[in-house]
């Protein structure tokens, strides 16, 4: 183990930080008198485009007795508008050889298309209509609840382990609204009148509330023509937007419980409060999250699953957020291992990080697997369009997309130290121990 | 030396476009995009391998891909052998340990990997020279050791025995075993008993005579001139020695005279599992090949597919209903297939075919056949954004033997399937009249009514035919108490039970390839703990001592429920239908059965707190065969468990079963009980 005080060392290392250089990705930003923020990226390497718009509303926006609005209305908005009908929103995607999805995260909420290039107006025509004129009726909400309560079956209730992130919300925060998951409470959306929705839409579903980002084949002049044909006569928004402005407390001593889900294997649970995304603290998680769980080479792969062959699997996550985050670092235990055991064997592989510099060599591996990693990210239209959007929304910076390697190699092997010397600590960590249901009775 | 061939999108005519927009009508689509389908520059080395290189410069990454051109192979008793070798070949090098190797490659930022037919990399540009040193690290020297070897058979077999209860995977067995025979390669079943019988001398020589490079393709992806290409494979594969390969012949699967229903007996069943499944002449680049793709899409391609308007949206039988069709030089494969509710399994196999007979009989509509043929071009264009998929396509011209512009001309194509040609391919290659209908299933719930498809088999989860399920006749006349005290009678005489004061009983349970250690102590009246260990630690204990209710699990104490206790009480126990007789329970005769192909009668036993549970009795014996307990879980449905009892053995003139399976669905656990003591003057102390 390394030893505290090689900081001769890290200075050398410094210098021989990730050389590789990804390209850079040219775009147009722009914003329309209505606030519409409009971002634009050419690249004619294939004949595809991607429409994205991102709404900055996510669960952490919803009044406190209507949980679950936000992700509700991901549903909500595909329902149809004044011109297009009922169910045809899809229609109209497969129609034209495209794809469409959407999601929200407790910060925001995401909708694409990814098209063959010359159906790039399609694109336009359906989010503009999104914005414009979606249909919130009685009978949309209706069926939405229905699939939402569906979709809280199949990837919450019936998923094993499905219930980590709500459970551990709801420990880890008192009093920020992070402290309740995006899928929200269904007895809230029961409750909900229906003019509520139409004033939710009302209130986040505006121009001035939106980052329209398009990356493909595309003609730029000729495209913003036709984006002001069909975003410039929506009106601007002016009702007032929920932004909290809520520090969370420290936790002020671990907090332990267990959990009785549908599993066959028990599962450990730990999660460290931890900073909010951007700063040089979130770069070092990022990197030391890597160093945990980033390929078969990694700590707790190799020392857990590998060698001790206590879990069956390992995973450290990063869940950062606008706000302050969390850090997750959960193991599901291998038939006959003590859940104990288990633990004990994760902390001690925390504890190490915290006890001296990662090895140089290790160091430089995560460097590297990061920079493939953010190359990578730029493979897809859909993925540089959203990463765009993020950007721009979370930091005013869509730009970042070309230089946040540079916020990675910044970071130093002290910085990891530092970060798991001040969060990961046991006063600042939920635990919990999922624990199967049903429990074999012998004869 | 690279060149373009540009094809023209065919989705729409297209107009001038107006600045002015109509917001009540879809936007009319622009000029359609040019397609560009490159084509790869190609060599060989000296040793016949086949190099590819798409130059792909927009990211400064790379990826190379070793491919086998090979047909299945029949692996007879070592079924799985070459997967097998597929996953062992990264997990070490004679130089590299698995640890090692993992290191070398994350260090170089990169990724590797193997199957039985597939090997590759990648990783930026400055790295790539050295992770193609790994790969060939890999494929030229790799350790094949026997340590790893135990650790992916322990694995394997896991899954396994996993999928043993797993309706899906159990239809695809045997749809496999029956369409293809047992004498194709394709027909083959994987069991714990093939994976047994591999050893590291069949993967060594697996590896040696099908992983030659006169059979395999280099094909290499991104940001890397060809030269450098060629320079890479010469010095990383150039040495890999020759071989031979002789492409197998496999006789043609019969077709089955007539349409006939192959029931799979799952009694746990509450969906059936029905595929409806063939063989079909077509290959890729037949006539019939793109055609096909175009109706079996219409067919059951997806949600909107007619399998899954008529079988989900407009009847209710199911969550989903979808058809597939593969081409395949040998032969080529159709499956339309559902998982419906018990009591919909004849109408859904009726629905089936109604649509297979529409599809042949109809012509399909204009509004459907373009809305498909526009969701297939969008997305052939859509895959062009991945560079792999120029590969992919060089690959499948070379192994298929398809026409050098196949790709090229494959929008022209498309556009051209009409009406009439979805129809004639729906009528050479779907025959109603000739299908493997495969139902797994309820037998005693869903079989009665499918005699009108054709004749009606029976089949184990391997493929094997076995006869009809008799109906179990048993004696019903028993009055509830009278069978209790028969069961009683049988475990052991008034009087043997009355010398009974302690039973001690250890053994080992099994889990998932996991053994652990078993124990269990019961002091009469009342009194019982039984341990589950592992090395000595205790990862399961429950008790009743002294009226004190306890359940642990892996170091957890567990909320004691009235169901819990009782459960526990019984445990006490070793003729638990004493306190059936005593206690406030129900008990109710439901009728005769089968477990184990053994008669049995059913008895439906509720609890004082509400719980209900099934216990089957040996109709001959009486002795308890086994035990059912279904829960409702919610969003999962219904859960159930079941125990079998067997091997029972005499002790001190008590019947005691010596092994116990439980079951509850995804996991089982096998209990053997090896040492058995009876009246060692057992006390309460010893208990705690």
């Amino acid at each position: 183990m390394q030893k505290l005080g090689n900081s001769l060392l890290t200075g050398l290392f410094l210098l021989c930080l990730v050389q590789a250089k990804s390209q850079t990705i040219q775009f147009e930003k722009y914003t329309l008198p209505n606030g519409l923020k409009i971002i634009l990226h050419e690249d004619h390497s294939a004949p595809v485009v991607a429409v994205s718009a991102l709404y900055h509303v996510g669960s952490k926006n919803e009044d406190t007795a209507r949980t679950g609005f936000a992700h509700f209305f991901e549903h909500l908005l595909f329902e149809g508008t004044d011109n297009i009908k009922r169910g045809e929103f899809d229609k109209y995607v497969s129609g034209a050889g495209g794809y469409s999805n959407a999601n929200t995260t407790q910060d925001r909420t995401f909708y694409f298309e990814l098209f063959p290039s010359n159906q790039v107006d399609l694109g336009l025509w359906l989010e503009s209509e999104r914005m414009m004129h979606a249909k919130v009726e009685q009978v949309g909400v209706n069926t939405q609840r229905e699939v939402v309560k569906e979709e809280k079956r199949q990837r919450i209730d019936n998923r094993p382990y499905g219930s980590f992130i709500t459970e551990v919300l709801k420990r880890a925060y008192k009093v920020h609204p992070y402290r309740w998951f995006t899928i929200g409470s269904l007895e809230h959306l029961n409750a909900a009148k229906l003019d509520e929705f139409v004033q939710f839409y009302k209130t986040y579903y505006v121009p001035n509330n939106c980052v329209l980002s398009i990356a493909g084949d595309i003609n730029i002049p000729e495209l913003k023509k036709k984006i002001e044909a069909y975003f410039g006569p929506i009106a601007k928004g002016i009702l007032v937007m929920n932004r909290p402005s809520i520090k969370e407390p420290p936790l002020g001593g671990e907090v332990r419980d267990v959990i009785y889900d549908n599993i066959q294997l028990a599962g450990v649970f730990q999660a460290y409060r931890a900073p909010k995304q951007g700063g040089n603290e979130y770069y070092a998680f990022n990197v030391l999250s890597n160093i945990l769980s980033g390929g078969e080479s990694s700590r707790m792969n190799k020392v857990l699953v590998d060698n001790k062959q206590l879990a069956a699997a390992v995973q450290s996550v990063p869940f950062f957020n606008e706000d302050d985050g969390l850090f997750i670092s959960l193991g599901i235990a291998n038939v006959g291992v003590n859940i104990d055991t288990l633990e004990k064997n994760m902390d001690s592989v925390i504890n190490e990080l915290k006890n001296g510099l990662v090895g140089e060599r290790e160091f430089q591996k995560v460097k590297n697997q990061i920079t493939t990693e953010m190359v990578n990210s730029k493979a897809t239209m859909a993925g540089i369009a959203e990463s765009l959007a993020n950007n721009e929304v979370y930091f005013g910076d869509a730009n970042l997309i070309n230089t946040e390697l540079e916020k990675y190699n910044k970071v130093t092997r002290q910085d990891v130290l530092n970060v798991a010397k001040k969060y990961l600590n046991k006063d600042n960590r939920v635990v919990l121990h999922y624990l199967p249901k049903e429990k074999p009775t012998a004869k | 030396m690279k060149k373009f061939i540009y094809i023209t999108l065919f989705i729409l005519p297209f107009f001038a476009m107006a600045q002015k927009i109509d917001r009540t009508k879809a936007p009319v689509p622009g000029k359609a995009p040019l397609i560009q389908v490159a084509d790869p520059v190609k060599f060989t080395l000296a040793n016949g391998l086949q190099v590819f290189v798409v130059k792909n410069t927009k990211l400064p990454r790379v990826s190379a891909t070793l491919a086998l051109d090979r047909d299945g192979i029949k692996e007879g008793e070592k079924a799985g052998l070459s997967d097998l070798a597929g996953q062992l070949l990264k997990r070490g090098t004679e130089k590299k340990s698995k640890a090692e190797l993992d290191e070398a490659v994350e260090y170089l930022g990169g990724s590797l990997s193997t199957s039985s037919q597939y090997a590759s990399v990648s990783s930026l540009k400055n790295n790539f020279p050295k992770i193609m040193e790994l790969l060939s690290e890999v494929m030229l020297h790799p350790a094949l050791s026997t340590v790893e070897l135990e650790k992916l058979r322990t694995q394997t077999i896991s899954a396994i025995e996993a999928n043993k209860d797993e309706p899906n995977a159990i239809a695809n067995n045997v749809v496999n075993k029956l369409v293809y025979g047992a004498n194709h390669a394709y027909g083959e079943i994987t069991t714990v008993k093939t994976v047994n019988a591999i050893n590291v001398e069949d993967v060594k020589n697996y590896v040696k005579s099908y992983w030659i490079p006169n059979n395999a393709y280099l094909i290499f992806v991104g940001d890397i001139e060809p030269a450098v290409a060629k320079a890479l494979a010469e010095k990383n594969f150039g040495t890999w020695a020759k071989g031979n390969y002789t492409r197998p012949n496999y006789d043609k699967p019969a077709i089955p005279a007539t349409t006939y229903i192959a029931i799979v007996d799952r009694p746990a069943s509450v969906q059936s599992v029905v595929s409806v499944a063939s063989t079909v002449n077509l290959t890729k680049g037949s006539p019939n090949d793109i055609p096909s793709i175009v109706m079996n899409n219409i067919l059951g391609g997806g949600s909107s597919g007619r399998l899954f308007l008529n079988l989900r949206e407009k009847h209710g039988f199911t969550y989903g209903a979808y058809s597939s069709i593969r081409p395949d030089h040998q032969i080529g494969f159709f499956k339309a297939e559902s998982s419906v509710r018990n009591e919909k399994t004849d109408s859904a196999i009726q629905e089936i075919l109604n649509e297979l007979n529409n599809i042949r009989n109809t012509k399909v509509g204009d509004t459907e056949l373009s809305q498909m043929k526009n969701y297939l071009a969008g997305g052939f264009a859509r895959s062009l954004e991945d560079p792999a998929t120029i590969a992919n396509f060089a690959l499948s011209i070379a192994v298929n033997h398809l026409p050098a512009d196949y790709y090229q001309k494959y929008l022209t194509n498309l556009a051209a399937v009409n009406a009439s040609k979805v129809q004639e391919v729906a009528t050479a290659l779907l025959n109603p009249g000739k299908m493997h209908i495969v139902v797994v299933g309820n037998a005693k719930q869903i079989a009665k009514g499918l005699e009108k498809y054709g004749p009606v088999k029976y089949f184990d989860i391997e493929g094997n035919e076995m006869a009809a399920p008799v109906e179990a006749k048993v004696d019903l006349s028993l009055t509830p108490v009278a069978l209790m005290e028969k069961a009683i009678a049988a475990i052991g005489s008034k009087e043997a039970l009355d010398n009974l004061k302690d039973v001690q009983l250890k053994g080992t349970a099994s889990v998932m390839g996991q053994s652990l250690e078993m124990k269990q102590s019961i002091l009469i009246p009342g009194n019982s703990v039984t341990t589950m260990s592992m090395g000595g630690m205790a990862i399961m204990r429950q008790a009743v001592v002294d009226g004190k209710y306890s359940v642990t699990q892996q170091g957890q104490e567990a909320p004691i429920t009235d169901d819990l206790k009782e459960g526990l009480d019984e445990s006490a126990s070793l003729a638990p239908e004493q306190l059936y007789l005593a206690k406030g329970y129900g008990l109710k005769i439901i009728g005769g059965d089968k477990v184990g192909g053994k008669e049995v009668i059913d008895v439906e036993v509720t609890t004082p707190s509400k719980k209900v549970s099934h216990r089957f009795y040996d109709a001959k014996t009486f002795l308890l065969i086994k035990t059912s307990k279904s829960e409702e879980v919610p969003g999962r449905g219904t859960m159930t468990q079941q125990q079998f009892y067997n091997a029972y053995q005499t002790v001190n003139g008590i019947q005691i079963p010596s092994e116990m399976i439980i079951d509850m669905g995804q996991m089982k656990i096998n209990v053997k009980y090896t040492d058995i003591k009876v009246n060692q003057g057992l006390k309460i102390a010893d208990l705690k």
